[in-house]
């Protein structure tokens, strides 16, 4: 190995040798030029060995120059920005690259797993399933992670990315993928004609195959042509050029996925800058302009490093003045191939020998044989000798059944060209065959899209020109532009003539798929074994699963299983498209929506001034709620509470209770509509008062519950419970659109105007009446329970004030506009101060709510109906409501229907747990023997013990019955006691006093 | 007797920060939170559309909306918000829900929003480029014009998005969101906003 860009030309390519960059691989520094890749670079170095096989830990090298890549994969970065599974052959190099080879120890040139390559024959397809059968809990504990360590691919960095993601949507006419001489001309003709166009290339240059082959196009140099188009899209507004972005996926409704990697080119991301941009493209027309992939032969020894694609041959020569060998054997089966040879000899490199799979050569490539002084073999490669050093000598099998062999460190290979057809079969769809190309080619495409150029299997370049420019200039049009296109861009098409080979039979490892380690004996092996079938022969060896999705390696696979089979290729059939087309990170998908940001987060009016009260928050949904108040030294959250519910049922506390869902109902009709609505009516309910309501599922269950005011002749203020706020309103809005649109009945969600507090005790009127203005009567007569009405405050403000009680207690709720809602908490403190007040969080509103009996989400749980909570007294015989019907279905008025109860333990030391199941004394635990289960549980401080609700067969009939409270989650079993649900002033007395 | 103080707290308040975020240099975005405005809800009584359109027409000069469109007049700017029904926003004090509801009695149900949402304007070169990662909205200016409105929706949080007159050659957005979610998408715009620079600010007076 040498570190000192001893393979890079002295002339030409697409690098700056005026930014000379150091980068590491395997703690060995180099150093190569901006505009290279990693691969480039290393090429540029002489380094040949990148990796080491999956399945086989044997030497790898740089197969291709692009995304379709399956051996030079690192690991790059490193500490948490360690990206395992790169490729090589993309990432941009940048000042200080680490990157480190995979699956070897302890170093890529000496790896001890290689050994594994003396066991090949139980490794073959299928081998996990075959070998490691028995017994069968070694899987789990032996097996697998042993497999997993001998396998496997890079590391992941194991802990949290500290890079920032995020999505973003784009829209346009025509969204082209791809900037090859077909998207280039595509993108000129679309624009020209006034259309939005999005270009994007995966690359960090535009050019495709043009930066690598080069030609002629319009009189000019590839090169030149490309600056000038670009320079013209450049110039129009509505014409957007991605580059380093990536389409990789067609959706629903002509939305188009794409990755760009704004920031992977360097090593840490610019301050406030994202890594990675997901791109949702929202495009009238697509043009797949992908170009195609330079596909294998299947040989022995076709892995060893050195053996090389002849179009990345010439990416690195000509683009990269990179030399990856400087004695090529070129092998191919086609026009194109000779190509190489051409570039080997115009960068002064010699050419050792064109092996030939066709009949024919033509009388140009001859004479340029003779001019070279090479020979060129009629035959095809059967061997290569060398190893991790690379190629050292090729055996060849000519024509005629004679031998050859050829001295060369480096085999270019081309088998032909794979139109990239992904994105067009993404939506189900199936390529059909051509046989003049020997390739698949798209058959139809997802609406709105075309393919264009050697995505379409027109791999000429004057072709590909012009099959872009017009795919686009219908896109434009079909988008509704019609600007003139201008004159389109000319050029030769150079001739194509292949005669298809696949696999040459031979001695020793031939693979098919290089990242899986799939051998063409392999796939042999599978259709012997009954895995014929394309998506089987997948499956069964794991051909195309790899994160480069067998983009060189599928249609070989089949190809050789069609030929075991003796069916044509068409007939063997291509698996399933999925996107995305090149691997995507879990992150770009993220985007902004991680840690505190998974999700939006709701505040209540009240929240800033709880926190500068030390409160504990709780997420109940996306809101943060106040669950307590600690003061200093209380020892932990139930000495906390245990206090706020002794001040509220001694004195005064209060709570924001904001988060419940609330719903100005206008409108002549309703009262009628909530009679509709709710089991209990409510047009009958007078102005100024409030009144519990219970609303039913249509199929007779509980949906929610909440209290409803009539504030005037047509106009309710229903609430909701915190949960079901939204679903709540989506319902009503339902029943009022679509089954009762004959109601004259207006919704609107208020839950974000009103701040609302519950302030709730004995000394509740005492606080009441130092903050509402004098002039209001807040007595038993003036206001009584279930009073609801506007009042003034002292000051001017005017509140609703709610007299309804959750906890139990004499009780008030009191709103005022959202944005006075701290105001309220700090005066309601102030009113406060001389009876005690005390804020309360959610856990003392549980509290008080369990003592009391109330049923909350627990016991509204979508099982229960309205008999099961206790209130079927409340449903209405006199008029219908949603669910009524089916409510009455025999199940649902079953006696032995498990109700609401309560529940203590008989010890009153012991705590009671929510979800520990309801047992018959004396009666073995499990499914026929289970009589329900404990929904809520509270430490009670009037009770003085561990207390709860429960639904339990026949619940109220059993008052006083011991049972026992099973828990075989927390190992506990005990006894509980079945009591009545209410255990704190079941008269009422309090709350109407 | 204690002494209440009735402060107004925008949903902002306490998340706000005026003065340069992100990026130092040329501000890429401006964003202003308005704070000073009566929000309310307009809904056509059943059957009584065209008399509320009649009824808007006659106190405002201007048509109400009748598809996503944010129509001026002198004094407020009436955004369609569903079918047959349009917010009324005004300058607080100008046309609060006091004043609307004789306008509108019998025509219009009226719900008071002032204290619902929280209003931000955004604005500078940027504008655009960053709401797109905000935004499933095309925001072309041949598409989404002056005046052109939508009920849509923001990092999952429901948004009324419209287009305001266009100040000092720029283009205007303007976002009303639910008040609760307003510090959760403050913080979100924020991010998105960073790399282009931004110049925070808040305004009592509306644009």
């Amino acid at each position: 190995m040498r570190g000192d860009q001893a393979n890079r030309l002295n002339n030409g390519g697409l690098i700056d040798r005026s930014a000379p960059l150091n980068f590491r691989f395997d703690g060995k520094t180099f150093s190569g030029f901006r505009g290279d890749t990693l691969a480039s670079a290393l090429v540029a170095n002489g380094v040949k060995l990148v990796g080491r096989s999956f399945k086989y830990h044997r030497p790898r090298g740089i197969l291709t120059a692009g995304s379709e890549e399956p051996n030079a994969l690192v690991e790059l970065r490193s500490g948490a920005r360690r990206e395992a599974n790169t490729k090589a052959t993309t990432a941009e190099l940048y000042e200080g690259l680490e990157a480190a080879s995979q699956n070897r120890w302890p170093s890529l040139n000496f790896d001890v797993m290689s050994v594994n390559q003396l066991f090949a024959p139980i490794f073959v397809a299928g081998f996990y399933y075959k070998t490691f059968m028995w017994p069968a809990k070694f899987w789990e504990a032996i097996y697998e992670p042993a497999i997993r360590r001998a396998a496997g691919l890079g590391r992941a960095a194991q802990v949290p990315d500290p890079d920032h993601y995020e999505k973003a949507w784009a829209h346009c006419d025509v969204v082209i993928a791809g900037s090859g001489p077909a998207g280039l001309a595509a993108a000129l003709a679309a624009g020209r004609s006034g259309a939005r166009v999005i270009l994007c290339e995966e690359d960090f240059v535009l050019g495709g195959r043009l930066l690598a082959d080069g030609g002629t196009i319009d009189g000019l140099p590839a090169a030149e042509w490309v600056a000038r188009t670009l320079a013209e899209l450049l110039a129009m507004p509505d014409v957007r050029i991605m580059t380093r972005t990536t389409l990789f996926g067609v959706y629903d409704g002509g939305t188009y996925g794409a990755i760009e990697r704004v920031n992977d080119h360097l090593p840490t991301p610019p301050e406030h800058q994202v890594r990675q941009r997901l791109w949702r493209i929202v495009a009238k027309r697509s043009i797949v302009a992908a170009g195609s992939i330079e596909r294998p032969i299947v040989f022995a020894g076709n892995d060893t490093p050195g053996v090389m694609m002849a179009s990345a041959m010439r990416n690195y020569i000509n683009r990269y003045a990179a030399v990856p060998a400087r004695r090529i054997a070129l092998f191919t089966n086609n026009e194109d191939g000779w190509r190489t040879a051409e570039t080997a000899i115009a960068a002064g490199l010699q050419v050792a020998a064109v092996i030939d799979a066709r009949p024919d050569v033509s009388p140009a490539h001859r004479s340029l044989a003779s001019k070279g002084g090479f020979p060129v073999l009629h035959g095809s490669v059967a061997g290569v000798d060398g190893g991790k050093a690379g190629v050292r000598k090729i055996s060849v099998s000519l024509t005629g059944g004679a031998r050859a062999e050829v001295e060369a460190d480096g085999l270019a290979v081309s088998g032909g060209w794979n139109p990239a057809v992904g994105l067009t079969s993404y939506h189900r769809g199936r390529p059909k065959w051509r046989d003049d190309i020997a390739a698949f080619v798209p058959d139809g495409a997802p609406p709105g899209m075309v393919a264009a150029g050697a995505a379409n299997g027109a791999f000429g370049l004057g072709a590909c020109l012009r099959e872009g420019f017009e795919a686009g200039a219908a896109a434009a049009r079909d988008a509704g532009r019609s600007g003139s296109t201008g004159s389109m861009p000319i050029a030769d098409d150079a001739a194509f003539s292949l005669t298809p080979l696949w696999h040459v039979a031979g001695k020793g490892k031939a693979f098919v798929d290089q990242q899986h380690d799939v051998t063409a004996s392999d796939v042999e092996l599978a259709q012997r074994e009954g895995f014929e079938s394309v998506e089987h022969l997948k499956r069964y060896t794991t051909l195309g699963m790899a994160t480069d999705q067998g983009k060189t390696s599928n249609v070989a696979g089949l190809a050789i299983m069609a030929a075991v089979t003796g069916k044509s290729i068409p007939e063997t059939g291509t698996t399933i498209y999925r996107p995305p087309y090149v691997p995507v990170a879990i992150g770009a998908f993220a985007g902004h929506h991680r840690d505190e940001n998974f999700h939006a987060t709701r505040l209540t009016p009240s929240h800033h001034w709880a926190a500068e009260q030390g409160a504990i928050f709780v997420d109940t949904g996306l809101w943060k709620r106040a669950q307590w108040y600690p003061r200093a030294g209380e020892k932990d959250w139930l000495e906390s509470v245990t206090r706020e519910v002794k001040a509220v049922r001694s004195g005064v506390g209060f709570c924001d209770v904001s988060t419940l869902g609330k719903i100005d109902v206008h409108g002549r009709d309703a009262g009628t509509f909530l009679d509709r609505v709710y089991i209990n009516a409510f047009s009958s309910l007078a102005v100024g008062k409030a009144r519990y309501g219970l609303m039913l599922r249509e199929d007779g269950i509980v949906y929610d519950d909440g209290t409803t005011s009539r504030l005037a002749e047509d106009h309710y203020f229903l609430t909701t419970t915190t949960a079901k706020a939204g679903l709540v309103m989506q319902h009503l809005e339902f029943c009022r659109q679509v089954l009762f649109p004959e109601l004259d009945v207006q919704l609107t969600s208020v839950s974000d105007q009103w701040a609302q507090f519950s302030i709730a005790g004995p000394k509740t009127r005492d606080l009441l009446k130092e903050i509402v203005d004098p002039a209001e009567d807040l007595s038993n007569e003036g206001f009584p329970f279930m009073g609801a009405r506007e009042v003034k405050l002292r000051g001017g403000l005017k509140a609703r004030l709610f007299r309804i009680s959750f906890s139990g207690e004499m009780a008030f709720e009191i709103s005022v506009p959202a944005r006075y809602g701290e105001a309220m908490a700090r005066n309601l403190m102030i009113a406060g101060k001389p009876f005690g007040v005390t804020p309360y969080g959610t856990e003392a509103l549980g509290v008080m709510r369990i003592e009391k009996g109330h049923v909350a989400g627990p016991e509204l749980n979508g099982t229960t109906t309205a008999a099961d909570l206790g209130l079927g007294k409340m449903m209405s015989t006199k008029k219908d409501f949603i669910g009524r019907v089916m409510a009455g279905r025999e199940a649902l008025v079953a006696p032995d229907r498990q109700v609401v109860v309560g529940i203590k333990p008989t010890d009153k030391a012991r705590r009671l747990r929510s979800g520990a199941h309801i047992i018959p004394k004396g009666e073995t635990p499990g499914p026929d023997n289970d009589q329900g289960y404990v929904t809520s549980v509270c430490f009670s401080p009037v009770v003085d013990q561990w207390i709860g609700l429960g639904l339990v067969e026949r619940g109220r009939e059993r008052i006083g019955e011991i049972v026992r409270a099973h828990d075989p989650l927390r190992g506990e079993d005990y006894d509980v006691e079945l009591c009545n649900s209410v255990f704190y002033d079941p008269d009422g007395g309090r709350q109407r006093g | 007797m204690a002494d209440f103080s009735w402060d107004v707290r925008s949903p902002l308040d306490r998340t706000l920060v005026a003065g340069p975020y992100g990026v130092q240099g040329d501000a890429g975005v401006a964003l202003t939170e308005i704070r000073n405005f009566d929000l309310v809800q307009v809904m056509a009584r059943r059957g009584k559309a065209s008399e509320m359109a009649q009824t808007a027409q006659a106190r405002f000069g201007v048509a109400a909306p009748e598809t996503p469109k944010a129509v001026g007049a002198s004094d407020a700017t009436l955004i369609w918000s569903g079918p047959d029904q349009f917010f009324m926003l005004s300058k607080g004090g100008k046309h609060s829900i006091e004043a609307l509801a004789p306008v509108f009695a019998g025509s219009a149900s009226l719900s008071d929003q002032s204290h619902a949402r929280a209003l931000i304007n955004v604005s500078g070169e940027k504008a655009r480029t960053m709401l797109a990662k905000l935004s499933s909205i095309d925001l072309h200016p041949d598409v989404f014009g002056v005046g052109a409105a939508a009920a849509t929706s923001m990092d999952h949080t429901s948004v009324t998005l419209w287009r305001g007159t266009d100040r000092n050659g720029q283009v205007v957005f303007n976002l009303l969101v639910f008040a609760t979610f307003a510090q959760s998408l403050w913080h979100t715009i924020l991010d998105s906003a960073a790399e282009y620079g931004v110049t925070i600010g808040h305004s009592e007076d509306l644009a």
